[in-house]
């Protein structure tokens, strides 16, 4: 009944409760808006890392991701295959060489990561496939390079161009090789563009004297929650000798950073919030006085003072709930229909992609902080309520009624 | 000449999608220095007559000639600065600012007409002076009764020296003994600075002291 | 004009709780974009000053299509007229030489990814504080000297120690690979991994001679004393400098990543304060609706009276400024001693932070700025939307009719 009166007492002053109605509803929405764009720049930086090298998983001898000398190759291949292949969690790995090196056209030089993987099993894994611009993704496998957009500026070299390769060999002297530009890739990552090459793994081994030997096997698990878990297993299978990291063990800056912002959601809802309290003590407060006549009368045949707040509250409450409501849908709306597609952030495209997120951000919307608004805001609505509803029932029956 | 002179005034308003025809074929004339009192029961379009011929209202037909011209051809702008320059208007209720000082509402009809801050305050003053209401200068609507409260509203309507004071109902919030000081105070304007009064009223009061009556009965002139 | 001045004055206290809690509303939204933003861009200065003195200068003298390329043949000479026309002007603290290659750097059986960087230390210690960020042994003098200082991090790679003697490889102008033995004397910590992983330092001319590059360098980097002379700088020098293949950037255009995420986060701050104005703006909007049309009957009385409706709106209008006014100037002055408090006390961020700022070459320090633009730009943006909030009150107020005010109920 108490609920009834509140409802329709919210509407006898139409433009007063859409007014509030509307600065709750625009208040949900930029929450929404501004913590779906933030949280797609993060996961996006994250998955870019994931899908471009990281991987879910990472083993390697122990001790190589502090020190990526060439002479640190994992110890046992087989074992690592073997414990990754039989792990349930796995979906795809492949197999890499990792060392630094430098590059030369005849234009320039520059120094630079190699990659030397296997074409076939990093499709799987990674994305540089897709990343390929210009030219195409190994065909034969033999002395094929792929190259970022960026260093085949620098290196002023297009496809079908040779280069050279060098790097530090297993024993210490400075092996190279020439390799033909097969393909330009262009990922989310400006580091990469600028400093990453790719090479078919049997070339890199030959040129740097490892055999069969190589740096890392990645990691592609069916459910990326599952990360760490199986990491754990596969590290206690494979013993001391190794190292299996998940990947927050490898990119713990992102994911430190992830875990930050789920935090710093509430502070905001709550800033918001507290924009809002304004408008809703100062539209109780026009409610209360407009009916002080009838909150007398009400005294007078004897409702209770708490009811009387109870009803004063329960309709801040509702306007409250009403706003977050439609705020919650429409920004739902707005995010799938709209933000969904991406925003083209090509002005500040270059920022980006030091960020490792790429010219388009997908905006990615979280379910903490839907609930977090649709908890706080109704709270707030609450407690604005509270002081005008004090007031209410200050009044004195006799004088409220005379009230004009 | 005529100071106002109607013909066929008719007015039509809507009540809630309803017509309701308050004025019919109203054709009246006054003269400078009446006290005139329309009265009728309750309904009879005595207020609707008086605002219309006060420029708060227009017709649905007719004219009202002030002075010669059809005030029912001016615009908005024009009839605003018309009341301002020639009418006087006072209530039946809330004619002062509340947070203004009587002597600052009288101030205040001054400054609409642009009279310097100067002048205003000892014209204000000696106004009050005449209608013996001096001690009431500074006090605030709040701090005074009703009756005073009229008091400053006429003398609110009178200080821009107005060719004709509109009185909508003055006495009705007011019992019988401050209602007569009221009439007395109206009257005295009238004799001693010939302005014109009209009244709109049902108060026997008001009726009695009429130097001439028209009954307003559904709207039509009752000539009986 | 004085009247309606004080009419409206009274009529914002005559619902004092009302009028108060509308101020409290505006002082508060003022307070905190003034605080917020005073953070932002405070924080923003002292990082942008740490890192252009650090190391890449106000300004840079290039070859044009270097700062894309970073082609090793887009070099220049230091010519003494340069050096005179920098030295010249009073607004700059100081100006250096640099060549920048990539490189090998090896030790025994080990090789690095190198950044070569080749310097002056007698300009270096004018104008940048690289040298500041010595962590052990020391820098090299003379621009002649073998001696290199390398990142901390790299060192640890290679597993060298301060004494040790490596190689570095590179490939010179004239396209054939250069090598050249230096002395390692010093490790240097920027707190940028990058660097720290990767950087290495030696004398401008050994730069050269490993390069093949004679007396040619590829840029010169230019400190100021203040960042405000910044544009009158570079103008300066790009009217003065005759030769046309040479460009005058500004560190925008050599950080450009630098500057666009300073540029983004800047916009994201802006934003959200937008919408903190803009919520207070609708209670704003409410209040002022609901005083007016309280005084409906009083207003309608006005208007019989003659008075134009145009004053009645300027009457409702005035009021809102009176306490946009007042919230503002409170909101000034307590965002001001919010502002000025960490202005001249930092907070440093504790060492989980601390890894992270660095990470994206950020100092992990948050200050304040006191910088009147933020107060005028914040009170204008809360001025004119408080206004725009009363647009609508006043329209309905415009539309009024004497006698439906009069009989508003």
């Amino acid at each position: 009944m108490l609920i009834k009166i509140a409802w329709r007492n919210i509407w006898r002053n139409k433009r007063r409760s859409i007014i509030v109605l509307s600065s709750v509803i625009v208040g949900i929405v930029a929450a929404i808006c501004m913590d779906a764009l933030q949280n797609g720049m993060l996961y996006q930086m994250l998955f870019n890392q994931i899908n471009l090298s990281t991987s879910h998983i990472q083993i390697h001898k122990n001790g190589f991701i502090d020190n990526k000398i060439v002479q640190n190759t994992i110890p046992d291949n087989n074992a690592a295959e073997q414990a990754a292949i039989e792990n349930e969690h796995v979906s795809f790995y492949s197999k890499r060489v990792i060392t630094f090196g430098l590059i030369s056209s005849a234009n320039n030089s520059s120094g630079i990561f190699l990659f030397g993987v296997d074409p076939e099993l990093e499709k799987n894994v990674s994305i540089i496939i897709s990343s390929v611009v210009k030219g195409k993704y190994f065909e034969t496998g033999i002395r094929e390079v792929l190259i970022g957009t960026t260093l085949s500026e620098k290196l002023q070299v297009d496809i079908g161009d040779k280069i050279v390769c060098m790097a530090n060999m297993k024993d210490g002297s400075i092996g190279s090789d020439v390799f033909r530009v097969i393909g330009i890739f262009r990922s989310p990552d400006s580091e990469y563009n600028k400093a990453y090459i790719y090479v078919p793994i049997t070339d890199a081994q030959n040129m740097l004297e490892l055999g069969a030997e190589y740096h890392e096997l990645a990691i592609i698990t069916k459910d990326y929650h599952f990360a760490p878990q199986a990491a754990d297993e596969i590290e206690s299978k494979l013993g001391e000798r190794f190292e299996v990291l998940s990947y927050d063990e490898v990119l713990p800056l992102l994911v430190m950073q992830l875990d930050m912002y789920k935090e710093m959601i509430y502070v905001i809802n709550f800033i918001i919030g507290l924009a809002l309290i304004f408008g809703i003590i100062n539209a109780m407060l026009m409610a209360v006085y407009e009916r002080t006549q009838e909150i007398g009368v009400l005294m007078a045949i004897g409702m209770k003072n708490g009811k009387i707040v109870n009803m004063i509250v329960l309709e801040a409450f509702l306007i409250g709930l009403l706003g977050t409501i439609i705020g919650v849908v429409l920004g739902w709306v707005l995010y799938k229909g709209v933000l969904i597609n991406g925003i083209d952030l090509s002005s500040f495209a270059e920022s980006l992609d030091s960020f490792g997120i790429g010219a388009i951000l997908y905006p990615k919307l979280s379910m903490e902080n839907l609930i977090s608004l649709l908890l706080t805001i109704p709270l707030i609505s609450i407690i604005g309520a509270f002081y005008p509803a004090y007031r209410a029932v200050k009044l004195q029956p006799v004088t409220a009624i005379r009230h004009v | 000449m005529d100071l106002i002179k109607t013909e066929n005034l008719d007015k039509t308003y809507s009540d809630n999608g309803v017509p309701v025809e308050a004025l019919k074929d109203i054709n009246l004339s006054f003269e400078r220095g009446e006290f005139t009192v329309i009265a009728g029961p309750s309904g009879s379009g005595k207020t609707t007559l008086l605002n219309v011929i006060g420029a708060l209202d227009k017709p649905t037909n007719g004219k009202i000639f002030l002075e010669g011209s059809d005030i029912t051809i001016k615009k908005r702008k024009e009839l605003s600065a018309l009341r301002l320059n020639k009418f006087g208007f006072v209530f039946q209720a809330y004619n002062l600012i509340p947070v203004l000082s009587a002597i600052e509402n009288i101030e205040f009809s001054m400054m609409l007409l642009g009279i310097p801050e100067s002048e205003r305050r000892s014209k204000a003053l000696s106004l009050l002076d005449e209608l013996e209401i001096k001690d009431l200068a500074y006090k605030r609507p709040n701090e005074m009764s009703g009756g005073q409260q009229q008091r400053v509203a006429v003398a609110r309507a009178i200080v821009n020296d107005p060719e004709i004071v509109f009185a909508d109902e003055p006495t009705a919030n007011l019992d019988s003994v401050t209602g007569g000081k009221l009439l007395d105070l109206m009257e005295k304007m009238n004799r001693d600075k010939n302005i014109t009064f009209i009244f709109s009223s049902h108060d026997n009061q008001v009726i009695e002291r009429a130097k001439r009556l028209i009954l307003l009965r559904d709207g039509k002139l009752d000539l009986k | 004009m004085g009247l309606l001045l004080k009419l409206s004055w009274r009529n914002i206290w005559r619902n004092k709780r009302r009028s108060l809690l509308t101020l409290i509303a505006i002082v508060f939204a003022t307070m905190t974009a003034i605080a917020m933003r005073g953070v932002q861009i405070g924080t923003y200065d002292v990082n942008i000053k740490y890192v252009l003195n650090l190391f890449s200068g106000y300004i840079q003298v290039q070859k044009a299509g270097f700062q894309k390329d970073n082609s090793l043949t887009k070099n220049f000479k230091f010519s003494q007229e340069l050096q005179n026309i920098l030295s010249e002007n009073k607004l700059i603290k100081g100006f250096a030489p640099r060549v920048m290659s990539g490189g090998l750097i090896s030790f025994k059986n080990n090789s690095q990814g190198a950044a070569l960087i080749g310097f002056s230390p007698k300009h270096e210690s004018a104008s940048t504080t690289i040298m500041n960020r010595l962590m052990e042994g020391s820098f090299f003098a003379s621009d002649t000297s073998y001696d290199i200082v390398v990142g901390y991090k790299l060192l640890k790679n290679l597993n060298a120690k301060i004494g040790d003697e490596v190689v570095v490889l590179s490939q010179g102008i004239d396209g054939s690979l250069g090598n050249l033995k230096f002395k390692i004397s010093g490790t240097v910590k920027f707190g940028n991994p990058e660097m720290d992983l990767s950087a290495v330092f030696v004398a401008l001319n050994s730069a050269q001679e490993l390069l093949a590059m004679e007396n040619r360098i590829h840029s010169i980097v230019i400190t100021l004393s203040s960042q405000g002379d910044l544009d009158e700088v570079k103008t300066g020098l790009q009217n003065k400098i005759n030769d046309a293949s040479l460009v005058v950037l500004d560190w925008g255009e050599v950080l450009p990543e630098f500057k666009q995420s300073i540029d983004l986060d800047n916009v994201s701050g802006a934003l959200m304060l937008l919408i903190l104005v803009i919520i207070v703006a609708f209670g704003i909007l409410n209040t002022v609706l609901m005083s007016v049309t309280e005084r409906f009957k009083e207003f309608g009385v006005s208007l019989s009276i003659g008075m134009p409706q145009i004053k009645l709106v300027t009457l409702i209008i005035m009021e809102t400024v009176f306490i946009a006014s007042i919230g503002i100037l409170l909101g000034d002055l307590i965002g001001y001693g919010i502002n000025s408090y960490i202005h001249n006390n930092p907070i440093t961020l504790g060492a989980e932070f601390e890894q992270m700022y660095e990470e994206y070459g950020f100092l992990p320090i948050i200050e304040s700025s006191v910088d009147l633009i933020i107060f005028l730009n914040t009170s204008l943006v809360i001025f004119v939307i408080s206004i725009i909030s009363v647009l609508y009150p006043a329209y309905k107020v415009y539309k009024l009719e004497p006698l439906k005010g009069i009989r508003y109920t």
